[in-house]
């Protein structure tokens, strides 16, 4: 098998295969090849080269404009653009891609207004002046319309009687404005300037800035930048109301919002006046239905609480609270009875214990001890004495029988030395010529003098 | 007096400012949001609101005014606040 296809075919590299369909190509296609088609996938180098591929409905071509042939390009190319252009196709070996290699480039289908158009478009799209983000919203109820156009044209009776058909009672104001002709985009760019400086007295709600149908010529003033700018940078809602069949303008992507004719601005601008009266008819019957319904519930509550006790009898809490009080009463006489009640029962115990006692009995029983008490202590305190008086008499006499006197009556005599005041018991007690004095029985006293001493 | 203050107020609502009123007013009322004497006045207030409404959508001028270009030297009135060439 490898060996039959080794025999069969020579062994290519990539790169000889893709010299050779590059030589193929070159030698079958003519040399310069002009086709038509629409731009896609465009891109700009930095380098200056541009890349991009021409498409029609079936297929898609890629192509490479060189740097050199681009800047004799007038207009700028770019995405959608149907164009002409001429150049020859080459095969790029390293990547083994063919590319028709663009030498011209020219609009295809269009003139230069509808290139400009597109181009004009594109321009103010990547500055974000089509952005929803900056679309102001239309008043729902515009008092005051301001009507830029044409004095003369058709278009101001359309867009008054569209407006003042679906809502007569706003005010029109007109500010006439070439429509048409060089220096009509600059007019109406200014007109929409002053308008917005003198607003303040004005007081326009929503401007309509538009014109009748015509060629692209016609509308052109409507896809100038000056007038795009001006609509932008208004302050005041525009509708775009210019008329055309199949394009847009310019100005209708920059205005706030736009209607493909100026007899459909009234259907933008204002609201329907029988969808307005209709909506008030309902708010009328909400607010009175509403009321009446609140009135109802509230007159059902009122019955509810008049039907209650309260009102059917208005004493009822008064006799409640009267009994309450009769009862109350009641049990006050209930508990002071009580308390008096015992009370004297208590009186009543006592005094019967103390009956209980006998104290006349008892004072008698104490009366009868003492009197007994009183005769015992008497005869103890005699005998006491008694006996008393008795020692006291034996005392005596045994006292009476030591007195030395008493000695005396039986013969003695007691003799003292008056000079020492010693009694003389031995004859050493006294002196020669010592003063003696002798006391005798009878209590006399005989006073001699010693004048001799026997010895024995 | 409140009264006729009241109607003096709403005359000078515009048509916007007049329905927005009416409109919230009957969410008020319905959602019971106030009072029963409150509702009452509301409800007057509505009313009122409802005729200065339809007053305005009566009032069928169909008149074009046009604004001049040059500055007037004199303020205009409020009610027309530029000279009309046609009406």
């Amino acid at each position: 098998m490898q060996s039959q296809t080794q025999t069969k075919t020579k062994v290519y590299t990539v790169a000889q295969v893709n010299s050779l369909v590059r030589d193929v190509l070159a030698a079958n296609l003519p040399s310069w090849l002009t086709i038509t088609g629409e731009i896609t996938d465009w891109k700009a180098h930095q380098s200056g080269h541009c890349y991009f591929s021409l498409k029609d409905e079936e297929s898609v071509l890629p192509c490479a404009m060189w740097r050199t042939s681009f800047a004799k390009v007038k207009f700028k190319p770019a995405n959608g653009l149907a164009v002409l252009v001429t150049g020859s196709i080459d095969l790029y070996v390293p990547q083994g891609r063919y590319k028709l290699i663009v030498d011209e480039m020219i609009p295809a289908g269009m003139g230069a207004l509808q290139l400009a158009f597109e181009q004009m478009v594109r321009k103010l799209e990547a500055e974000g002046l089509f952005d929803e983000s900056h679309k102001k919203p239309l008043p729902r109820y515009p008092q005051r319309i301001g009507i830029l156009t044409s004095e003369s044209g058709a278009a101001l009776h359309d867009i008054a009687d569209s407006v003042h058909n679906r809502w007569p009672c706003t005010r029109l104001a007109l500010y006439p404005v070439p429509v048409q002709g060089p220096g009509a985009a600059e007019a109406i760019a200014a007109a929409i300037a002053d308008v917005n400086r003198r607003n303040d007295r004005l007081k326009l709600d929503v401007l309509i800035v538009g014109r009748g149908g015509g060629s692209l010529e016609d509308l052109w003033a409507f896809n100038e930048e000056v007038l795009a700018r001006a609509i932008f940078a208004s302050r005041i809602p525009i509708i775009s109301a210019v008329g055309h069949e199949v394009d847009v303008t310019v100005a209708d992507l920059v205005a706030d919002a736009r209607v493909s004719t100026p007899t459909k601005a009234g259907v933008v601008a204002v609201p329907d006046r029988g969808d307005v009266l209709t909506d008030l008819m309902n708010q009328q019957r909400r607010l009175t239905g509403s009321v009446r319904s609140r009135f109802g519930l509230c007159n059902e509550y009122l019955q509810t609480v008049l039907a209650s006790a309260v009102f059917r009898n208005p004493l009822l809490p008064i006799q409640n609270r009267e009994q309450c009080v009769d009862d109350l009463c009641g049990d006050l006489g209930d508990a002071m009875r009580q308390v008096f009640f015992q009370a004297h029962k208590q009186v009543q115990d006592s005094y019967e214990q103390v009956a209980r006692l006998e104290p006349h009995r008892l004072l008698g029983r104490m009366m009868v001890e003492l009197n007994e008490l009183k005769g015992r202590s008497l005869a103890a305190v005699t005998q006491a004495l008694n006996r008393r008086d008795l020692q006291i008499t034996a005392q005596e006499n045994r006292l009476a029988g030591l007195n030395p006197r008493s000695v005396l009556r039986r013969g003695y005599s007691i003799t003292q030395n008056l000079r020492t005041g010693q009694v003389v018991r031995t004859a050493g007690d006294v002196q020669i010529d010592d003063p003696i004095v002798t006391e005798l029985a009878d209590e006399h006293r005989i006073e001699s003098r010693v004048t001799g001493i026997d010895k024995g | 007096m409140a009264e006729r203050k009241n109607k003096d107020e709403i005359a000078k609502l515009t048509f916007e400012q007049a329905i927005g009123q009416l409109r919230e007013i009957v969410t008020r009322i319905e959602q019971g949001q106030i009072a029963l004497q409150d509702s009452l006045d509301q409800y007057e207030k509505g009313m009122a609101l409802i005729k200065h409404c339809r007053d305005i959508l009566q009032k069928a001028e169909k008149r074009i005014e046009k604004i001049s270009k040059e500055e007037p030297t004199e303020p205009p009135e409020e009610e027309d606040p530029e000279p009309l060439l046609r009406g």
